[in-house]
């Protein structure tokens, strides 16, 4: 037995790497036969997301238009913050669903220091003009930004606007506030940094409850803090009897949905293009909005909702 | 430009360790949060696995309940602690917003280790010494004071240092529902990407950390001296002679 061994190792070892041979040649067969037809399987698109539950639905949305368009798309891999998948991306992820000055900003913090200046603005254009370099260095391409936008937005109770005459961020001015935001809202520009510096707000205090989390309505609602921070397309805020407040003077750096590529991707993959794009311009803030609420409010399955509405707007089959 | 320059750049910063905000002040913010949950169950635990431990019953049901105790995530506890009519987010003086309710969950997180110590301490006591005292004519009580509780208080020092150390390394959750402490900092820092301030707040609790194992072992040496060392080597000596 023991003599047998070596032998048998060696004769699997050798079985395994012609079996690899093989299996490289056939694939190497399918990706041309693929090329020149344009049926059948693509090859396979490895997404990666973060998990509330906007990011999910539009994650899944990309996913059935890219399985429709005949690429194979495992279940997208979906995690607590960017730099979780960022730390893969391009690599181990080939397509990232993303927003124009989200990846902007994390890029230019993660490639210039944590002190970085901020490349983007309140308008699109410029800031993807100012990210290129960006973008360049890290091989990422981004495909047409969709009009639809997820910005940060903040809001008050339906009285404390009534009572207040409050409906726009500029109302606030001069008023001492206490801000229910998620952690990272201190000194940053389209935060506390923007709310006191352009706006003249004094936030007197900024109790770290998280991004449209059920604390941070509650403390909202509770009348612990005044004013609470959510995404434009939140739409939670109608039922729960708060509004949200215009951002007259365009703190908000342009965040409208983009995709984002993997740049040696999109050079062996032209095709994932076209269907990506077509989604983004079938979003707006309204009707995304609408099918987020399907999803956090109706409890709508992520898949069903963007199942019927990529069917309505006939980009999948 | 490292990780470890700009940590070690963070915490040798003056101005990061004074201020409201500063370190020192969340230290000792963090510090009172642990101590007096450390103290709450004690108030809960030494009594009761005492009692337990004397009598010798019920031992098995109070340690294996405070042991599923330890598998319930304190996190998950104090999330639903917060979002209960009580405690809520009630504010509680130093202890800051849902202060009841992250003192409640530190201190049943400090339960176990308390009751289970303390009760094997106490049944760790030889019979023969028990009986011994109790041939002297010792009544329960006097049995529980001068025989039972000096022979296991060494382990029932070490259980409080176990409760105490892991108390305040947990005690950073504070943060998450907007209470004092070390926690902001390191939330603070991994939320911004910066990622210097989040690793020096984790390396000032792992430190302090260190140090309360230490200051513990030292009070518990203090407290109650070893009573097989330095005495032993008298008597194996005066045996020899």
């Amino acid at each position: 037995m023991r003599t047998l061994r070596p032998i048998r190792r060696t004769l699997a070892v050798a079985l395994a790497a012609g079996a690899l041979l093989t299996a490289s040649a056939c694939g190497s067969d399918d990706l041309s036969s693929d090329d020149s037809s344009g049926s059948g399987d693509k090859g396979t698109v490895r997404l990666a997301s973060q998990n509330f539950d906007e990011a999910v639905l539009v994650t899944t949305m990309y996913q059935q238009v890219l399985e429709n368009a005949g690429y194979t798309v495992p279940d997208p891999t979906f995690v607590d913050t960017r730099d979780v998948y960022m730390a893969k991306f391009p690599g181990d992820f080939d397509v990232v669903p993303e927003y124009v000055a989200g990846i902007g900003d994390y890029l230019n913090i993660d490639q210039n220091g944590e002190d970085a200046k901020p490349v983007t603005t309140n308008d699109t254009d410029e800031s993807l003009q100012a990210m290129q370099p960006l973008l360049d260095k890290a091989g990422i391409t981004l495909l047409d930004p969709s009009p639809a936008a997820s910005q940060n937005a903040f809001f008050v109770t339906k009285d404390y606007s009534e009572q207040n005459g409050v409906t726009k961020l500029s109302d606030l001015q001069g008023k001492s506030i206490t801000l229910a935001a998620p952690p990272d809202c201190k000194g940053r520009s389209d935060c506390e940094g923007g709310l006191t510096g352009v706006y003249g707000i004094d936030i007197a205090k900024i109790l770290p409850l998280g991004y449209a989390t059920p604390e941070t309505y509650k403390s909202v609602l509770d009348g612990e803090s005044q004013l609470g921070e959510t995404g434009t397309l939140d739409g939670t805020l109608d039922d729960q009897g708060l509004v949200l407040l215009e951002d007259d003077k365009g703190i908000q750096p342009a965040q409208n949905l983009v995709p984002a590529v993997s740049s040696d991707f999109l050079k062996d993959n032209p095709d994932v293009a076209d269907p990506l794009n077509s989604l983004m311009a079938a979003l707006d803030n309204q009707t995304l909005g609408e099918l987020i609420a399907q999803v956090t409010v109706d409890r709508a399955k992520p898949e069903d909702v963007a199942k019927d509405f990529l069917q309505s707007k006939g980009l999948i089959d | 430009m490292s990780l470890f320059g700009d940590v070690v750049r963070y915490l040798l910063d003056g101005s990061h360790w004074h201020g409201d905000l500063g370190l020192l002040p969340l230290l000792g913010q963090q510090l009172l949060l642990s101590v007096t949950a450390l103290v709450i169950a004690l108030l809960v635990a030494l009594p009761l696995a005492s009692w337990l431990g004397h009598i010798g019953r019920g031992g098995f049901l109070a340690v294996s309940v405070s042991n599923i105790g330890r598998a319930v995530p304190t996190l998950a506890l104090l999330a639903i602690l917060v979002r209960a009519e009580w405690p809520g987010t009630a504010y509680l003086g130093p202890y800051g917003r849902a202060g009841v309710a992250t003192l409640l969950a530190l201190a049943l997180f400090a339960l176990p280790p308390l009751i289970t110590q303390t009760y094997v301490a106490l049944r760790e006591v030889p019979a023969e010494t028990k009986e011994a005292a109790v041939g002297l004519g010792m009544s329960g009580w006097q049995l529980f004071v001068r025989v039972e509780l000096p022979l296991a208080l060494p382990l029932v020092l070490s259980g409080v240092r176990l409760a105490l150390v892991q108390v305040w390394a947990t005690a950073t959750i504070a943060a998450l529902v907007a209470g004092p402490g070390l926690g902001n900092v390191i939330t603070d820092g991994f939320s911004n990407q910066r990622y210097s301030e989040g690793v020096a707040g984790a390396v000032v609790v792992a430190v302090v950390a260190l140090a309360l194992e230490i200051a513990g072992a030292l009070l518990a040496r203090t407290l109650a001296p070893d009573p097989l060392r330095g005495e032993t080597t008298e008597r194996a000596v005066g045996v020899t002679a």
